[in-house]
């Protein structure tokens, strides 16, 4: 019905909302730029968008950029999966265990609501500075989102499936394999957008306290040297990385359950 | 963006339908939640507890390890002997500037842009950019901005604590009611009119979900602040002790940040419950 209507509108009137929000992005950036024009400009404290771009520049041809993204891409790679393989089976079995729900929730709750950041110290102690310590911040962080809703979807799985399931003489398998997991999928992609934020705080916390390459490393060593142009061009890559896979997410759950944003 | 709060929303919403069904059981059946939910964590404090007596640790190992009952004596300690209170109000009053400035800015840029679909179309990639990224990110120019003190700190709690509060206020604006907006309308309301009769009022419950989300994102910036670049706070205290050996201490302070964060969200919680208590779809959730 959208398209329909789309169709029939001008360009202009079609596309205005990705108009003027690239209309506001060129704008700031021109502004940033221009600022410099009139206020006296201090590269220790504050860096311009063509010096950005130059520092970027150097960053991908020197290859370093890509270096350091990979260094810290693999324990994201392994905390994450961890937290999916975890996650997501605990999740199951609390909602559809009932028991199991009544006696993990609690627990659950209280680790989800504590700031668990605030271990990194200690795991940083206990497991070193390495792949391994990272990965153990970074699977705390993003767990939980996954353990919550993949225990919010069993519970609001359609009774009515369950029943004609085992009517028709399903076994247990078929009922975790056949109702449960895909009604249970969109919430566990939900889950999976705000896990990817918690990860990624869960990468920079890792690198900031002792770590010697990374692109949290990076930003905070830049930010040591005063080199701002570089550690704005790695502030940039984060926010294009973060960006990236949080759309992406977003746009894959709107392709494959658009009954779930539909309304 | 709202699918989070929608989530979230949807496990809250799911709770009291355990509660309506447990009244017409048996004593065992009604208070099995609560016995099985308070059993799990009182197993999981009595083995970490007792575990290490049970087997023997190496030498290295027990210098890291902790158990419950020291971390109840530390923590006793802090608040009798008042070492707790310099560093706890150190941090809670970096939170409460970065949240107050926080509501102070998202509310009203929220109710603006949930307004004005133009503005909206042109906040719209910077809200995203800055919303998908860890807050985290920007504290290493902060503290080379504000230096170490409480500033940084107070920078990063709004930062943090912001987009919550302004995605959410927005999302409840843009879904008020449009024929009661017409209404007040016709009959003459200006723009200020209708936020206050309509828009407002609406958007509340949303606004509340917002303060909650902003509440957790905000002791986390306090946190991870105090961690990186600064010089007082029950971060720095933790850090400290972190690098001393001193696993209890660290325990006692992450515990004081999880009751703070628990307390806070369950006063919003009585706030959202006192504030949609007109609403009738509420009413039918009874």
């Amino acid at each position: 019905m959208m398209d329909d209507t789309a169709s029939r509108l001008s360009f202009p009137t079609r596309y205005r909302k990705a108009l003027l929000g690239s209309l506001a992005v060129v704008l700031f950036f021109a502004a940033w730029q221009a600022i410099f024009l009139v206020v006296p400009f201090n590269p220790l404290f504050i860096s311009k968008p063509s010096l950005i771009a130059s520092g970027l520049v150097d960053l991908v041809t020197s290859g370093d950029l890509f270096r350091d993204v990979a260094v810290s891409a693999v324990p994201f790679f392994y905390g994450f999966s961890a937290a999916v393989v975890i996650g997501v089976p605990l999740g199951i079995v609390m909602g559809w265990r009932v028991r199991v729900g009544y006696a993990l929730d609690p627990l659950m709750t209280v680790f989800y609501a504590s700031p668990l950041v605030a271990l990194a110290p200690l795991v940083v102690i206990f497991f070193g500075v390495g792949v391994g310590g990272k990965t153990l911040i970074i699977f705390l962080l993003s767990v939980f989102p996954f353990i919550f809703n993949a225990y919010a979807g069993v519970r609001a799985v359609d009774p009515l499936l369950i029943n004609v399931v085992r009517s028709l003489g399903g076994s247990e398998r078929d009922l975790y394999f056949k109702v449960i997991l895909p009604s249970v999928l969109p919430y566990i992609v939900a889950g999976a957008r705000i896990a990817v934020g918690r990860a990624l705080i869960g990468v920079l916390v890792g690198e900031f306290f002792a770590a010697s390459e990374g692109i949290g490393y990076a930003i905070s060593r830049f930010g040591d040297i005063f080199a701002l142009d570089r550690m704005f061009g790695c502030i940039i890559t984060i926010m294009v990385i973060a960006v990236v896979l949080t759309e992406g997410i977003r746009w894959s759950e709107r392709t494959a359950f658009p009954w779930r944003t539909a309304h | 963006m709202s699918e989070i709060q929608a989530v979230n929303a949807n496990i809250a919403a799911a709770a009291p339908a355990d509660e309506l069904a447990a009244p017409s059981k048996g004593v065992w059946q009604r208070f099995e939640p609560t016995l099985l939910g308070c059993g799990s964590i009182v197993v999981l404090l009595l083995v970490w507890e007792f575990l290490p007596r049970l087997m023997t640790m190496q030498e290295g190992t027990k210098l890291f390890f902790t158990v419950p009952s020291e971390i109840g004596d530390t923590l006793w300690t802090m608040f009798a002997t008042g070492a707790i209170w310099e560093p706890l109000g150190v941090s809670a009053s970096a939170f409460a500037i970065g949240l107050s400035i926080a509501i102070v800015v998202g509310l009203p840029l929220g109710i603006l842009l949930g307004r004005s679909a133009a503005l909206n179309a042109m906040f719209d990639p910077f809200i995203t950019a800055f919303n998908a990224t860890p807050r985290l990110v920007f504290l290493p120019l902060l503290l080379l901005w504000l230096g170490l003190g409480l500033w940084s700190k107070v920078a990063v709690v709004f930062i943090g604590a912001l987009f919550p509060i302004l995605i959410n206020t927005h999302e409840g604006v843009r879904n008020a009611d449009r024929v009661l907006i017409n209404v007040v309308r016709s009959f003459g309301a200006t723009e200020w009119g209708i936020a206050r009769l309509v828009v407002v009022p609406n958007a509340l419950p949303y606004i509340v979900v917002g303060l909650r989300l902003a509440i957790g994102r905000a002791v986390l910036g306090v946190v991870v602040a105090e961690f990186f670049g600064s010089e007082a706070g029950l971060g720095v205290i933790m850090v400290r002790a972190a690098s001393r050996f001193q696993v209890d201490v660290v325990f006692a302070g992450l515990i004081v940040f999880a009751a703070l964060s628990l307390l806070m969200t369950g006063l919003v919680k009585l706030l959202e419950d006192r504030l949609s208590r007109w609403r009738p779809q509420h009413v039918s959730a009874i």
